[in-house]
């Protein structure tokens, strides 16, 4: 059992950590990792509780400023920088869920949407301190224990070390009795209240967690850049995770992963050779909505179904011959 | 056990329920009929905390619970089921009794562990499912299940949190006659351990059932005693047995 639950993970431990071997692309592919957490973020709240954020960017963007400032004010080490990123996407994540659960349906989606504009023009006026619409340079990546990561292959490997910790920490998440309680809520709110659960601290502690994983992606985007772009923390970001989860599909933390690649990989090739992309990627997106809506990440199982069922047609039709 | 106040829940002008005043006494089966719309769904509401009264008072072994939500309720002992079935439609048979089961321990917010691996957890689960039936579908989603055992699924729940006080609407809504009265049986041996508070239309099945009856009508207790005293009752062969002849 434990070893069967183990093996997807470990392959894509194999997967991430070939890749740039593989395919010389380290800046792009630790990108896609952590694009990978925002998603991963996301598709806990859509897919485990059944919340749709479209607020996630904000949360992105808080870990990415906290960090660069505090590289550049007061110098932190590594390990330090990341924690911080950590903790002011998990303390803004905790402020946006404890608000937007005050809503119901819609209107706790449009909350989420509302929080993110307000911090969105938070950082575009406060130019002294975030660079606005320049967005915030001035810092380098520090050392990790001695070793320099200005190597794009070091940072690379550091990007992805935390990642698959943090993915690893998902899962374990998603298998925990805490993410059970989270399917219950998802599955009926008011049965999951009624056996006992106070529903708004397990919503909360979940955006907490969601908050947490994507201001962790937005540490790792700007240390990969030593930039914090103004789209870090824009609205039309959070609709890119939601597109690109919903690529993958929010069922499973891999779909995440998947979805954040495909993504990613378009959007950079794309955008240099046809700037209207974007109508390629709503086509895929339609599609996908109407023709698959477990994401990408279920046409694996749903092509092993169907090859299995071809095999056994095959099997019936040979006894029939003999 | 439960007792009411002047319990009172107003939606704008109507008036659902008016001044009830109940006493549930502990080991009871306690059945509350009358007409459709008198008001018994949303006295039931009110004592779950799924409502929170306009006016009156609702006290649980003595104590005032108000003001509690039923997520507080539950954990005192008070467990409810729904007229309407009220599951975790995707999860499996076993994870809507488990997940039950798991809202009494302290391992709720635990992000680290194997859910599966709370030992006594999934042993409630399991000796729920078998005390009600239902072992054999444990791992089929919820959904799937044939109508009558989605009734037993629905009351399944309710007893994996080991409640002292059930609170019971309509358990055997939809089901065919033979089966409603099968489960009527089953309400009945768990009446010798837990107190209960039944809503049923069945007046026969009530009238066998219960310990004590109390009637409403038009949001209001119209009468209160035992079958003998309610079959006996004037007022209640008019307003609703007498339909019956």
């Amino acid at each position: 059992m434990k070893a069967r639950s183990l093996a997807p993970f470990l392959a894509l431990a194999a997967l991430v950590i070939l890749a740039p071997l593989v395919v010389h692309y380290p800046t792009l592919e630790a990108q896609i990792l952590t694009s990978g957490l925002l998603a991963l973020g996301f598709g806990l709240l859509l897919g485990q509780m059944g919340f749709l954020s479209f607020g996630q960017a904000a949360f992105n963007g808080i870990g990415a400023y906290a960090a660069a400032l505090a590289l550049m004010w007061w110098h932190v080490p590594f390990p330090v920088v990341l924690l911080l990123g950590i903790v002011a996407g998990a303390a803004a994540a905790l402020i946006a869920g404890t608000l937007a659960i005050q809503g119901v349906g819609v209107y706790a989606v449009m909350l989420t949407f509302a929080l993110n504009e307000m911090v969105y023009y938070a950082a575009f006026e406060m130019k002294g301190v975030t660079g606005g619409d320049n967005g915030l340079r001035g810092f380098v990546r520090p050392e990790l224990f001695g070793i320099s990561l200005s190597n794009s292959m070091a940072y690379y490997y550091v990007v992805a070390a935390v990642f698959l910790a943090t993915f690893y920490f998902v899962l374990r998440v998603i298998d925990s009795p805490f993410g059970h309680v989270l399917r219950a809520i998802r599955e009926n709110v008011q049965r999951a209240e009624a056996i006992g659960y106070d529903v708004r601290r397990f919503k909360i502690a979940a955006f907490a967690i969601s908050g947490a994983i994507s201001g962790l992606a937005g540490t790792l985007y700007a240390l990969l850049y030593q930039f914090v772009p103004l789209e870090a923390i824009d609205f039309k970001t959070s609709t890119d995770i939601v597109v690109m989860a919903l690529l993958g599909g929010v069922g499973s933390p891999y779909g995440a992963i998947l979805g954040a690649a495909i993504y990613t990989v378009l959007a950079n090739f794309f955008s240099e050779m046809w700037a209207r992309w974007p109508l390629l990627l709503g086509v895929i997106f339609c599609c996908i909505v109407l023709f698959l809506r477990g994401g990408l990440w279920e046409l694996g199982p749903r092509i092993l179904r169907s090859a299995r069922a071809l095999g056994g047609g095959g099997i019936a039709a040979d006894s029939k011959t003999l | 056990m439960l007792q009411t106040r002047r319990l009172s829940k107003r939606f704008g002008a109507h008036v659902a329920v008016s001044g009830v005043d109940l006493d549930v006494r502990e080991g009871t089966l306690h059945s509350i009929i009358g007409p459709n719309g008198a008001g018994k769904t949303t006295l039931f509401n009110l004592l779950s905390g799924d409502l929170q009264p306009s006016e009156g008072e609702i006290l649980f072994k003595g104590s005032p619970i108000t003001r509690l939500n039923s997520a507080r309720r539950s954990h005192l002992g008070i467990a409810r089921s729904f007229q309407r079935t009220n599951i975790f439609p995707q999860l499996s048979v076993f994870e809507n009794v488990r997940i039950a089961a798991q809202s009494r321990t302290t391992a709720s917010f635990n992000l680290w562990r194997a859910a599966r691996s709370l030992r006594d957890v999934s042993r409630r689960a399991e000796e729920v499912l078998r005390e009600i039936d239902l072992l054999e579908h444990a791992e089929q989603p919820a959904r799937e299940l044939a109508g009558g055992d989605q009734r037993l699924l629905e009351l399944a729940i309710a007893l994996a949190t080991d409640p002292v006080l059930l609170l019971l609407d309509e358990p055997s809504q939809g089901l065919s006659p033979e089966d409603a009265k099968r489960f009527m049986g089953r309400i009945r041996k768990l009446s010798e351990a837990y107190t209960i508070v039944l809503i049923e239309h069945n007046v026969n099945l009530v009238m066998e059932l219960s310990t004590e009856i109390t009637v409403m009508n038009f949001g209001a207790v119209l009468a209160r005693g035992t079958p003998q005293e309610i079959r006996n009752h004037a007022g209640v062969r008019d307003a609703y047995l007498g339909k019956r002849g």
